[in-house]
């Protein structure tokens, strides 16, 4: 297989994966707002944090509203990884392919395309809301679907998942980072029968759709540990960090196993971390610490997956 | 039979329209024998039927992302290449005619430039004048002396064909770098059996759809190794034709590269894979000459490979087609294809040329520039529609314009006589209308000349226009050669 179709598919499920996990942020922070409207000025930037967008989005002047934020992410043709360039990048990445991929997945990612520029020209960004967002969403869950369903399970398949699982552990902890680590920075609660806290927590919990999961594994009151728990330890969670680990580690083992060493070898140390490790260590260790390195070693698992793979050295 | 449900616009008393006859007071047209079972279909379907089944075709075309990109238009635009849902209908004994004139020609074509790349017997005998190769831009003189496997320089000719108000086919040109617009072929017809599936019950139309395995047998006997590999070499995906690309790559089961994939070693090709290095055998490009290798022609392209020349010169690798092929399908060499013919296989030649005047001849220039009105005017190396005159339908500033630039260089154009065009019936905005067209049969070069039945016809969307480019606005219809 090329070297740059196997480039090409990992970004393609990578941006769609992108454009999913910043609806869900937006969303999330979209509710929140709606609970205590013109209270809380500085949750309006909570996206733009967790995105690392913070130079990108004062250099536009714009005040630091909720709707000019989720202009901004959603829609903004500057920013490359506003919702409208992950889905044009997809779709880029996708027809640099397409003869890789089922005619199907062709279709359906051309489809969200030409159904987003629809969108574009019936929506004022500035009142962007949960439908557009839970249209991402499905749009997304449709490419993984009719992937699931269509792909035959060489290569191509194994780097679209790749993609999805890098990204995937990327978001989810750097929600982890925003919600904890930088809003509580302090003072750490394990119990808190503060309402704000528990709406805050449980936005967290449905960002990265696992507030059933918690209650189903809990069965009792949203605490801050144990969402920290289920997001990095749980390995049936599918946004959780374990479970991220654990897929793209498998799917390391169905790529070429020589070219493949490195990037193997370093999922697999970041996977034994998740596998062996408790929440207390990492809370007694400092949880803005411990994503801090996590997203660092995530960025040099994907140096070396681009090196190993995708250069055809 | 004569026509009632559909309001049918009449083609011109003179024109010769492929669906329907005119009869001398043209209020009773007649259909011609082999669209009889078509008409009677039309004619008892509702209009709204070609109406529903057009948008049907629009919506799937847009969804399966069948583009070509314009340039010119900022960034370069995807547009949906129109298609007509009315087939253009072509008689066996037609095809049959059109088959042998075919083979024969790119026989004759190939023959034609292994020899002015070797012996130039053809100049020696001053049937051509030298100075009309040797001066040629498109004459590659890297390539005397290089051998290609069998002889086979032209893989893939798309030979553009026209009928005139008489009746009868001529070659408008031979199509011998990188032809395009076979994907049309085959979308049009899977898009039509989708729409129309009783119509294919009715009669028997011959199949295309097994054009990509007989390209992929026709590439793999251009090499000479036991097992080639075989890829698809793109300039990526801002090409107008890069769906066809894709697709052709996918429907054969080949790699779709781009020069950025490939690199040479020892004067061997290779592709970078997910696996590391892997030979390449043969390379269906689908990238003009100069920009194949950065040390041999353009040095800024970034689109090929770096020594692939000379690779290609050793023989380690086939480049289909091959490299200078250009020489042959130059407007200024078109005019001597039927000497070909003759000269290298002894036979008259099946097709008609169009007559052809060429400005570099003094008398030939001042006859075109004394008949500009009734000529169509064309740059010898232009293609796509582009850098010419459609005499007839020009305004007399742009004949006075025109008129100069073959004065300041003569040498640059070739006249002849405006062809009608035959028309066929389409449903446009207004119903069912004449529209001219052409067809573009695809004939393969391997061990033996292969074609699918019929080829690309293409349409001249605009009423009354020549013009049949898919850049200018031009169309598409399912071309059918009806079982014997």
């Amino acid at each position: 297989m090329l070297s740059r179709t196997a480039s090409h598919l990992y970004w393609l499920s990578r941006y769609l994966e992108r454009a999913e996990n910043m609806a869900r942020i937006l969303d999330v922070t979209q509710s929140l707002a709606m609970l205590d409207p013109g209270a809380d000025s500085g949750g309006a930037m909570t996206p733009i944090v967790i995105t690392d967008t913070y130079k990108e989005f004062t250099a536009t002047g714009l005040p630091a509203t909720y709707p000019n934020v989720v202009a901004f992410l959603a829609w903004d043709r500057f920013h490359p990884s506003s919702i409208r360039n992950c889905i044009e990048a997809a779709r880029e990445n996708a027809r640099a392919v397409r003869g890789s991929i089922t005619s199907e997945m062709w279709e359906n990612i051309n489809d969200t395309w030409i159904a987003f520029h629809e969108k574009a020209k019936q929506t004022d960004p500035l009142m962007t809301g949960n439908e557009f967002f839970e249209w991402v969403k499905e749009r997304s869950h449709l490419f993984r679907g009719v992937t699931f369903a269509t792909a035959h399970r060489g290569q191509p398949y194994h780097f679209t998942r790749l993609g999805t699982f890098l990204e995937r552990a990327d978001n989810t902890a750097r929600i982890l980072n925003v919600k904890y680590a930088q809003e509580a920075p302090d003072d750490f609660q394990e119990h808190s029968d503060d309402q704000a806290d528990y709406y805050r927590l449980s936005a967290v919990l449905r960002s990265v759709s696992a507030l059933e999961a918690y209650r189903d594994t809990y069965r009792d009151a949203i605490d801050a540990r144990r969402v920290a728990e289920i997001m990095i330890f749980d390995a049936r969670l599918p946004r959780s960090l374990r479970f991220c680990m654990d897929e793209t580690t498998n799917v390391l083992d169905y790529l070429p196993k020589d070219s493949g060493r490195i990037p193997r070898r370093i999922a697999s140390e970041i996977n034994a971390r998740l596998r062996y490790g408790t929440v207390d260590e990492v809370l007694s260790y400092g949880l803005k610490r411990y994503i801090a390195d996590f997203l660092h070693d995530m960025a040099k698992l994907g140096e070396a997956v681009n090196a190993s793979f995708m250069t055809g050295r | 039979m004569s026509i009632a449900m559909h309001a049918i616009k009449m083609p011109p008393a003179h024109h010769f329209d492929e669906m329907l006859v005119s009869s001398a007071n043209s209020i009773n047209p007649q259909t011609r024998d082999h669209y009889r079972e078509y008409f009677q279909w039309l004619n008892s379907s509702p209009e709204q039927t070609l109406t529903q089944r057009r948008a049907q075709a629009d919506l799937l075309f847009r969804r399966m992302g069948i583009t070509f990109t314009v340039y010119g238009d900022e960034g370069g635009t995807e547009r949906l290449i129109p298609s007509d849902v009315i087939p253009r209908i072509i008689t066996s004994e037609d095809w049959e005619y059109l088959e042998r004139g075919l083979a024969q020609r790119v026989r004759a074509i190939n023959m034609f430039l292994a020899d002015i790349y070797h012996d130039q017997k053809i100049l020696k005998e001053k049937l051509i004048p030298s100075e009309q190769i040797l001066g040629n831009a498109q004459f590659q003189t890297k390539m005397v002396g290089v051998d290609v496997p069998h002889d086979v320089y032209v893989s893939i000719t798309g030979v553009d064909i026209v009928r005139n108000n008489d009746g009868k086919y001529y070659v408008l040109e031979d199509n011998l770098r990188v032809p395009s617009g076979v994907s049309y072929m085959l979308m049009n017809r899977k898009m039509m059996m989708r729409l129309f599936p009783e119509l294919f019950l009715k009669q028997s139309v011959r199949p295309v759809e097994h054009y990509p395995a007989l390209l992929l047998q026709t590439l793999r006997e251009s090499s000479l190794v036991e097992n080639p590999n075989v890829v698809l070499l793109t300039p990526g995906r801002y090409n107008s034709a890069y769906f066809e690309h894709t697709f052709l790559a996918q429907q054969m089961g080949v790699e779709l590269v781009e020069g950025q994939d490939l690199f040479v070693k020892d004067d061997f090709v290779y592709m970078r894979t997910t696996t590391g290095p892997q030979r390449v055998d043969v390379m269906y490009r689908r990238i003009d000459d100069v920009f194949l290798d950065p040390w041999v022609f353009r040095a800024d392209s970034a689109l090929g490979v770096p020594g692939l020349f000379e690779a290609y010169r050793k023989g380690n690798v086939v480049i289909a087609n091959a490299i200078g092929t250009g020489v042959a399908d130059d407007k200024s060499i078109y005019p001597y294809v039927p000497d070909m013919i003759k000269f290298y296989l002894d036979e008259e030649p099946i097709l008609n040329n169009v007559p052809t005047y060429q400005c570099r001849k003094p008398d030939e220039l001042s006859y075109v520039l004394a008949n500009l009105k009734e000529l169509v005017v064309k740059e010898v190396h232009g293609a796509g529609g582009y850098g010419m005159l459609v005499g007839p339908a020009a305004t007399d500033a742009e004949r006075t314009h025109f008129a100069e630039l073959i004065k300041q260089n003569p040498g640059n154009y070739i006249a002849q006589p405006t062809l009608a065009l035959s028309s066929c019936p389409c449903f446009v905005g207004a119903g069912i209308a004449p529209r001219h067209i052409d067809l573009r049969p695809f004939v393969l070069t391997g061990r033996e000349i292969r074609m699918v039945p019929g080829g690309l016809t293409r349409v001249a969307l605009k009423e009354g226009s020549l013009v049949v480019n898919s850049s200018q606005g031009g169309g598409t219809k399912d071309t059918w050669v009806l079982g014997a």
